[in-house]
């Protein structure tokens, strides 16, 4: 994980959306809500789950190998920004590559847009908009320590299992102190049992 | 609005001549030393790297035979213009090195292989309107075939259907009544309009914004300024075009290409003014655009944001240079009578020199790189997949909804196999069930509550 | 965060739309134009927002903002756009008219809890001094009555007794009939910043809201059932030994009699009414009894039922049970709904009150509050009707005219149909709002009020905090703020000398004399002390006090007595049972993202199809 990253938890997340409304805030991508916020248990509890760019360190950024023209870029500390609009052909290759569901394509403009941790604010030392808002810390910006301050205790895993490839990610999820040594479950392999999706 | 990081993202971009490209692939410090995808860590020169030199010398020396050639052996070089001319070839080298480098990646290499194929069985599609209008992305012409088949097909069925009367199960629900009936409904209310929000690849709704119209005219003026430009002066300094005089007195000039009479023209007339000074006419066109994009990126809050100096700002300074050092030219030779000609013409050339050697490394490299990408990615994927085709638009596995062609995903799958990306098999879901798979996933396996 | 060279300033304000009023800076463009939020580190957020909170600027320079006044004389008419002196001199004459004719009561004014203080406190003044009419009263009443009534009754005063901040330090927290996450988001954060220290949570919630999934004990019960819940709670407390009877002895009356009450109330009875398990209530006592603190938060949920002020009796029952009242972490408080729904009930808004928290029925508050407002004692009007009351009284013709500002009452008002046929009833009705809202569409004249951030106020939170909202830019032209409306209203109906007002400044410093001495005490506070300190909570009776954010740190209620009045309160059957022909209950719910009725601009925040 990076050295300042995010720490998502979704335990901690009402589906209140104020990360949505405050991301289409950000300057570099005004009017544009790159956060997604989706219910994981649509129709039976309000269980929620924020998505932000995950970063990914190992492989680094599959979105930007994907990329036919180059336009994914990655800065030293590691995050990777959103495709550079003179590069971007708008082919959506990173959408279906990223296993996160991250990146999404203006389909009229042709261009790919993402979760870039509001590298206007963060390069400057401020939290991204989402982690700034997050009414309940489900989304937190910081160091490991300064979580760690804030809830003793807490433990993070920085590694997704993809069936049997695993991920490592610059963005940290919170994980009960049972779960810190395995990869958190990306959702892949998906079994059919009795019709019915279990991943 | 420079700082550090950014600085360094400019030299991973391969803003620097000298150092090497990048692929994006940018783990490992020091900034700048960012392999491609196939290059191995290391002191020697990868096999991509050495592939790239070789085909950008052949390229540049090709260049210098076609130079001397159609100089007529250098007969009609004008030996003022050699600096320029070199330029051109280290700007060729360049330009061919980066292109190859970019082509010998994984993904840009399976996009060529697919365009290859479009090209040989797809020709007429190629060129059919439908390719060469500006194509409409696969989703959004399926989406509008799927809405157009819900609208016929509601209109058959005569309307709603009938919602089932629900008294008889009254009593069932009044013994339910807490947790699980009043919960339900609000949830399954609340989630179409959350999902209506999500930025849509499906193209639900027009949410996002295209690229106003001011930015549009502005490139417009900056790309055939530069066109026009580089029509007029590339040929000019290689010597393959050439003016010569009819008489020794007389206004009448001949253009000469080759050696080849192409026309001759009145140099008073007003045609032959436009042609001696189309240059200017250039110039005034870049400096619009190029005066625009440069206001824009000190005002505009969007552009303010993210901008590097090295990579947005240099290259839109550098036109400009280049265009009022070439319009001064033209004023020392009309109005100042020829006072301080040497001079500028020494910051016109080193001006043009810096901007060709530059080229090749920053921001306007999209030049050659865009329209090849995007024309790669209209010959594999032409645009409207057959309105009968279901084949044509791959639906996600979960949810049905239409992510993209198939033969575009098929590709991509092959492309994340060759990068040992071992995911591919969620390339067949949509993102938003990749997100909403993998919140169940840690509900069940990993966390359901707070703690 | 704003590049340099853009020529952007940032006004420091809080949201208008809960009654959590979290700090933010509304970011203003050179030209005096406010385009955008920045999070703001204030005390009570920390940077935190919701989304309405971070929208919220959307709804100011709005295409559709009404820039003129607009007026026909009858309904079939369309509007046509006028001045403001034609406006205003058409609704004087009109006042006038309906009260020579009807009666100094058949003119109403209908105010709200979005209006900050200055302006609530106009209102009440309006009404009775410049109209003399007892009808006046607000929209908070429609949803605050109950708590409201369960607070004098138990406290002799109307409040929450803890800040927010004593959420961390508690050890049991029982939330109840509130849905936390979609109404009030940013309190999540001192919920579980509480649950991260140890702390219990119980959510008392026929529906499993997002707080609810997670907590500790989710009570599902039946909707109209918690009155019976709490009160078998109090039964096993009392049971168990959990009760504090130091406490009880020394700040309380009437525990016997609570006791005999809650005696009927075995965990059996629960289990029967509330359709919940039995150990649900063992485990809730357990907690809440044991906890070294323990709190109760509750809002509408449990309140807005036929007998909701009894429901709130009986939460309140179990904390002064429980010896939790008056200490950090230990304590109870009804979360106000609207951004000023504590502020906008307090100085006179209401049917029954006067500034400072007074009664309109006490004669030494009404010789005081006339005294102050410069009239005679017998002028001042009489308590008037709550404003679900009123709409019967505009149908039967009793209220002929009306004017509102600051509420959308067509919409919000139950019984739609009842309340459409009240405002068509009406001769004259003059509404106040910076958009066509509803309400606004049906009125016989219109005029264009000012928005939030255009106008400078104070406004107070459900923590009783009293926060400064600052003006971040002009109203458009011909916009005016309803400071000035109501000024020249009463200047027409010959009261300017009692309305000269310049600004909002000069109403709260009228606002200050007013209240001191009062139960609800602001004459020490200034805008510049809270500009300095972030917000002070009333009592606050002098310049050097630092304010009251904790009741009952003495252990003293406001009753002559000084003690907690404990009220035995039964269960009853709701009004209208369960039956073949209607088996089911609805309960309404929220969505986070909307907030009464004037969500509906920003064109970000979610809406069903349809709506």
């Amino acid at each position: 994980m990076m050295g300042r990253t995010i720490f998502i938890d979704p335990g901690r997340c009402i589906g209140c959306r104020a990360c949505v409304s405050a991301c289409r805030e950000c300057d570099s991508h005004r009017g544009t809500s790159l956060i997604h916020l989706d219910l994981s248990d649509e129709g039976h509890s309000a269980a929620s789950l924020p998505t932000v760019c995950m970063h990914c360190e190992d492989p680094v950024a599959p979105c930007a190998e994907v990329c036919p023209a180059d336009a994914i870029l990655v800065t030293p500390d590691g995050v990777v920004q959103q495709a550079d609009p003179t590069r971007c052909i708008g082919c959506s290759n990173c959408v279906n590559a990223c296993p996160f569901g991250v990146p999404v394509v203006d389909t009229r403009a042709r261009l790919q847009m993402k979760c870039d941790l509001c590298y206007d604010r963060t390069a400057h030392g401020l939290a991204p908009m989402c982690a700034t808002v997050c009414p309940t810390g489900a989304l937190f910006y910081g160091t490991l320590e300064e979580l760690r301050a804030e809830r003793p205790g807490v433990r993070v895993a920085d590694s997704f299992a993809f069936g049997d490839v695993v991920l490592r990610t610059g963005v940290a999820t919170v994980v009960p102190a049972d779960k810190v040594d395995w990869p958190v479950p990306g959702g892949l392999p998906v079994v059919e049992v009795n019709g019915v999706d279990v991943p | 609005m420079s700082d550090p990081q950014a600085e360094a993202r400019a030299d991973v971009s391969g803003g620097i001549p000298g150092e090497q490209p990048a692929q994006a692939r940018a783990g490992a410090p020091p900034a700048g030393d960012a392999p491609a995808g196939a290059l191995p860590a290391g002191d020697a020169p990868s096999p991509a790297s050495l592939r790239a030199s070789s085909v950008a010398t052949a390229v540049s020396l090709l260049l210098v035979l076609a130079i001397v050639l159609g100089s007529r052996v250098l007969r009609n070089f004008d030996a003022a213009l050699l600096p320029y001319a070199v330029a051109t070839v280290f700007l060729a080298f360049g330009v061919a090195y980066r292109y190859m480098l970019w082509l010998s990646a994984p993904a840009s290499r399976c996009l060529l292989r697919q365009a290859r194929r479009g090209v040989f069985f797809r020709v007429r599609a190629l060129f059919s309107r439908a390719s060469l209008s500006r194509a409409r992305h696969p989703l959004r012409t399926a989406a509008r075939q799927r809405a157009r088949a819900e609208t016929r097909a509601t209109a058959r069925a005569g309307g709603t259907a009938q919602a089932p009367a629900f008294t008889a199960q009254a009593p069932a629900f009044t013994a339910q009544a807490p947790a699980f009936t009043a919960q339900a409904p609000a949830i399954t209310a609340q989630a179409p309009a959350f999902t209506a929000q999500a930025p849509a690849i499906t193209a639900q709704e027009p949410v996002f914004r295209e690229r106003p119209r001011a930015r549009r005219i502005a490139h417009q003026l900056l790309l055939w300024g530069s066109a026009l430009a580089v029509l007029i002066t590339f040929p000019l300094t290689w010597g393959w075009i050439s003016f010569t005089a009819t008489s020794a007195a007389g206004p009448g000039y001949e253009l000469r290409v080759w050696g080849y009479r192409l026309a001759g023209f009145d140099a008073l007339s007003i045609p032959g003014w436009a042609l001696f000074h189309a240059l200017d006419l250039a110039a005034v066109l870049v400096i619009a655009g190029a005066g625009y994009f440069l206001w824009r990126r000190m005002r505009d809050r969007g552009a303010l944001t993210g901008q590097r100096f090295a990579y947005d700002l240099v290259p839109l300074l550098a036109l400009i240079v280049v265009a009022v050092t070439g319009l001064l030219l033209t004023f020392s030779s009309l109005v100042l009578r020829g006072g301080g000609y040497e001079f500028l013409a020494l910051l016109h050339m080193a001006s043009v020199v810096f901007a060709l050697i530059y080229l090749p490394f920053g921001k306007f490299f999209h030049v050659v790189q865009r329209p090849a990408a995007t024309g790669m990615r209209r010959a594999a994927h032409p645009a409207a997949p057959a309105a009968q085709d279901g084949a044509a638009v791959l639906v996600c596995r979960r949810c049905e909804e239409p992510i993209g062609a198939a033969s575009a995903i098929e590709d991509l799958r092959t492309t994340m196999r060759e990068l040992d990306l071992g995911f591919d098999e969620w390339a067949e879901y949509c993102p938003r069930c990749k997100r909403q798979l993998r919140g169940a996933a840690y509900l069940t396996q990993v966390k359901k509550g707070y703690v | 965060m704003s590049p340099p060279g853009s020529g952007e300033t940032l006004v420091p304000t809080h949201c208008c739309f809960c009654g959590v009023q979290c700090g933010m800076y509304l970011r203003v463009d050179r030209r005096g134009k406010v385009f955008g939020v920045e999070p703001r580190d204030h005390d009570i957020n920390r940077m935190r927002l919701c989304a309405k909170g971070i929208e919220a600027y959307q709804q100011i320079n709005h295409p559709d903002r009404l820039t003129s006044p607009l007026l026909r004389r009858t309904r079939d008419e369309p509007f046509r756009p006028a001045s403001w002196e034609e406006a205003l001199d058409l609704t004087a004459a009109e006042m006038r008219r309906i009260q020579d004719a009807h009666g100094r009561d058949a003119f109403a004014v209908l105010g709200g809890s979005g209006l900050t203080t200055e302006k609530a406190y106009l209102v009440g003044k309006f009404a009775r001094v410049a109209l003399g009419t007892r009808h006046v009263d607000h929209n908070g009443s429609l949803c605050t009555a109950a708590a409201a009534t369960a607070n004098h009754l138990a406290f002799g005063i109307d409040r929450a007794a803890n800040p927010f901040s004593d959420i961390l330090l508690s050890d049991c927290l029982l939330i109840a009939g509130a849905n936390i996450g979609d109404t009030f988001p940013v309190l999540t954060r001192y919920l579980w910043g509480a649950r991260d220290r140890g702390a219990h949570l119980v959510v008392v919630d026929p529906r499993e809201t997002a707080v609810a999934r997670t907590a500790d004990v989710h009570v599902a019960l039946r909707p109209g059932t918690d009155t019976a819940f709490f009160n078998a709670v109090l039964h096993v407390v009392d049971r168990d030994g959990l009760t504090d009877r130091a406490f009880l002895d020394a700040h309380t009356t009437g525990w016997e009699e609570l006791r005999k009450t809650v005696a009927a109330y075995p965990p059996e009875r629960a289990v029967a009414v509330c359709g919940i398990p039995a150990e649900q209530v063992e485990r809730v006592a357990a907690l809440f009894g044991a906890a070294r603190n323990a709190m109760a938060w509750h809002t509408r949920g449990i309140e807005q039922h036929p007998r909701g002020a009894d429901t709130c009796l009986s939460v309140i029952n179990l904390c002064a049970a429980t010896g939790n009242l008056g200490r950090p972490g230990a304590g109870y408080g009804t979360i106000a709904g609207q951004g000023n729904g504590q502020g906008g009930r307090e100085h006179g808004q209401q049917y029954d009150t006067l500034p400072g928290g007074r009664s309109i029925t006490d004669p030494a508050h009404r010789r005081a509050t006339a005294a102050l407002w410069g009239i005679e004692e017998a002028e001042l009007p009489e308590a008037g009707t709550p404003m679900a009351e009123m709409t019967g009284q505009m149908r039967r013709g009793e209220i002929r005219g009306l004017l509102g500002l600051g509420n959308n009452a067509l919409v919000t008002l139950p019984d739609h149909s009842s309340a459409q046929a009240a405002y068509d009833a009406l001769d004259f009705h003059v509404q106040c709002d910076s958009f066509l809202s509803e309400t606004a569409a049906h009125a016989h004249v219109v005029l264009p009020v000012a928005t939030w951030a255009e106008d400078e106020g104070v406004m107070t939170n459900a923590e009783a905090r009293v926060v400064k909202h600052n003006k971040a830019q002009d109203p458009p032209p011909g916009v005016r703020t309803d400071t000035w409306v109501l000024c020249q209203l009463a200047l027409r109906l010959g009261h300017g000398d009692r309305f000269a007002f310049a600004g909002s400044r000069e109403v709260f410093d009228e606002l200050r004399t007013a209240t001191a001495g009062a139960p609800v005490d602001y004459s020490g506070i200034t805008y510049e002390r809270l500009a300095e300190t972030g917000g002070i909570a009333w009592p606050c009776p002098s310049t050097d006090h630092p304010g009251t954010p904790r009741l009952f740190e003495d252990g003293r209620t406001r009753h002559p007595d000084g003690a907690v009045h404990l009220h035995p309160v039964e269960w009853r059957e709701p009004a209208d049972p369960y039956d073949d022909a209607y088996p089911m209950t609805f309960t309404t719910g929220r969505a986070a993202a909307h907030y009464l009725s004037d969500t509906h601009q920003p064109p970000n925040l979610p809406r069903t199809k349809g709506s």
